[in-house]
């Protein structure tokens, strides 16, 4: 379990996180989401000790992660694809590593194997592809055999193979009762991986919710209507507060009505409707429309510092 | 995923001697340490050689007369160069952390942070050490071979300790050289401020002062306090400190630079 409270981080005067507060429970893959400068990798870095936090606390297992005993059997981090150097082979990077903790060189091999690279763990690390890199930092993560795995964009730059290994070891990490989170600025990748959404934007707070309640949530009401009589129908519809635009003729979308309302209006005028759907705003839709103020304001802060 | 096994029975707690171990690791599964080491090292030994040929011939030509202080200050000079070397392979212990991520995975690792740069002094320490004393007995006899009859013996009064002196040097340049690359974090600035500090300002810094300064000031730099352990008397122009003291001084730099490199290690972000 991960608990972050009241998590202020400044680098001088500018603010990357600002008052987070959310909590990470075991046996669930927990999306964490927001735009690029959100500020989900410093909240990653400080939740494993890289970052101090300005004010407020991360803690793991109820304490900070500096305070556990044996760290990487804690918490399994990738937060940098290249977290190695080229010079060494993958094999004595993660062994290095193992050592700290005493965990077993068979430990090693198990990892190496585990991610796919027992045939070339005694090559040098430099020479590895951005894919078998990320593969090397996922082995890093679970060395220790972690209760709780934190990854940072971790399907960055993979190929569809990588993408669809990485969702199934999250998974597997989640079914076992660990606590996942893994971070993406991308829903559509988090839709299909996480169970549960951690949602920030400038630094604060967004959404925590399940999947479900997201969408729920954000279900807009928009109501697509065909009908013959479009044209009357759609004065009618705006004369009762509704927005109303329509892409093709015959076809109406109505903002701020809901569907029984047009249905019980349109047979009080005795107009024809032949359809009549509400839309359900997309887990992508919900998550702009979250976000739209964050991404502004990150362009702004682009315009103005270009 | 099968699971780390056994590990309820077992304690994987975070140990220095487990650090130390896994900064070995990192130091030996490198081919370039074992490439420097052996490079500085043969280098080191042949410049041996040729100030032991040229100080013999310094002897015929009557321009010196033999003294073990001479021979040995023939055989120890090209020490300032393994020293350098060892020195800028220190500063890439940390550096080329930094550099390449590693860092990283290393504090998460020791997220209690200073048990990594204690380990990799130790580790340095323990590597530069046994390869430094070899290159000292080794300049100093292969020297003496090439300076012929005048040369010294190893039996020779202060001979033994200014080969202490001579390894000690190196090793306490290599510690000097992680400080600064704790402290900077910067290869590139790192290794400049290294190669200023230790041996631009001390060939500047004469030409600012008047020689009574010089007396009172040159003998506390490293440079000159390291070369001052394996001085065996009457041989430079720059007044030294006797060797004990001379010792103290350099371990009180790494002790700084070191100490600075940890405080800083601990209170930044990494």
């Amino acid at each position: 379990m991960i608990e972050i409270q009241d998590l202020t981080k400044r680098y001088g005067r500018t603010v990357a996180v600002d008052g987070l507060s959310f909590t990470v429970r075991p046996g669930h893959v927990t999306g964490f989401l927001g735009p690029n400068g959100a500020g989900k990798s410093t909240t990653m870095r400080t939740i494993v000790g890289l970052d101090h936090p300005t004010t407020g606390t991360a803690t793991v297992a109820g304490r900070r992660y500096r305070d556990h005993a044996a760290p990487l059997r804690e918490v399994g981090a990738l937060l940098e694809a290249r977290a190695f150097q080229k010079a060494r082979s993958a094999r004595n990077h993660l062994l290095a590593l193992a050592q700290t903790h005493g965990i077993p060189e068979v430990r090693v091999d198990a990892v190496l194997a585990m991610v796919g690279l027992e045939e070339v763990g005694h090559r040098r690390a430099g020479g590895y592809s951005l894919g078998m890199a990320q593969r090397l930092g996922v082995a890093a993560a679970l060395l220790g055999d972690p209760a709780v795995v934190v990854l940072d964009e971790p399907v960055n730059g993979l190929d569809p193979d990588g993408v669809l290994w990485v969702r199934t070891l999250l998974k597997t990490l989640a079914t076992q009762g660990r606590t996942v989170l893994v971070s993406s600025h991308l829903m559509s990748e988090m839709a299909v991986t996480a169970d549960r959404l951690v949602i920030i934007g400038r630094g604060r707070l967004l959404a925590e919710a399940s999947i479900g309640e997201l969408t729920a949530r954000a279900g807009v009401g928009r109501v697509l209507v065909r009908s013959p009589q479009a044209t009357d129908l759609r004065e009618l519809l705006v004369g009762r507060g509704a927005t109303v635009t329509s892409a093709e003729p015959g076809v109406l979308q109505v903002d701020g009505l809901g569907a029984g309302t047009i249905a019980d209006l349109a047979v009080g005028r005795g107009l024809a409707v032949h359809e009549l759907t509400p839309q359900h705003a997309s887990l992508e839709q919900a998550y702009m429309e979250l976000t739209r103020d964050a991404v502004q304001y990150q362009d702004q802060q682009r315009v103005m510092s270009s | 995923m099968t699971a780390l096994a056994g590990h309820d029975r077992v304690d994987y707690r975070v140990t220095m001697g487990r650090v130390v171990r896994s900064e070995w690791t990192k130091l030996r599964s490198v081919r370039s340490t074992w490439v420097m080491l052996a490079a500085a090292a043969l280098l080191t030994v042949g410049l041996a050689a040729a100030f032991g040929y040229g100080y013999g011939q310094q002897i015929h030509s009557g321009e010196v007369h033999p003294s073990t202080a001479e021979a040995a200050s023939a055989a120890f000079l090209g020490l300032d160069l393994f020293a350098l070397v060892v020195g800028v392979f220190g500063v890439m212990r940390m550096t080329g952390e930094y550099g390449s991520g590693l860092i990283g995975a290393s504090l998460l690792a020791v997220p209690r942070r200073l048990p990594v740069l204690w380990a990799k002094a130790l580790a340095l320490a323990a590597v530069i050490a046994p390869v430094a004393l070899a290159v000292s007995v080794a300049s100093f006899l292969i020297s003496q071979v090439f300076a012929g009859s005048h040369g010294a013996g190893l039996g020779d009064p202060g001979v033994p300790r200014a080969i202490l002196g001579a390894a000690a040097y190196p090793v306490a340049m290599g510690l000097l050289g992680l400080g600064i690359g704790a402290i900077l974090r910067h290869t590139a600035a790192a290794i400049t401020v290294f190669a200023a500090a230790l041996l631009v300002i001390p060939a500047l810094l004469p030409a600012a002062l008047s020689q009574q300064a010089q007396d009172a000031v040159m003998k506390y730099l490293p440079v000159v306090a390291g070369q001052a352990m394996f001085d065996l008397g009457e041989a430079g122009p720059v007044r030294l400190l006797a060797p004990g003291a001379a010792a103290v001084v350099l371990a009180g730099y790494v002790i700084v630079l070191l100490a600075g490199g940890a405080a800083l290690l601990q209170r930044r972000d990494a």
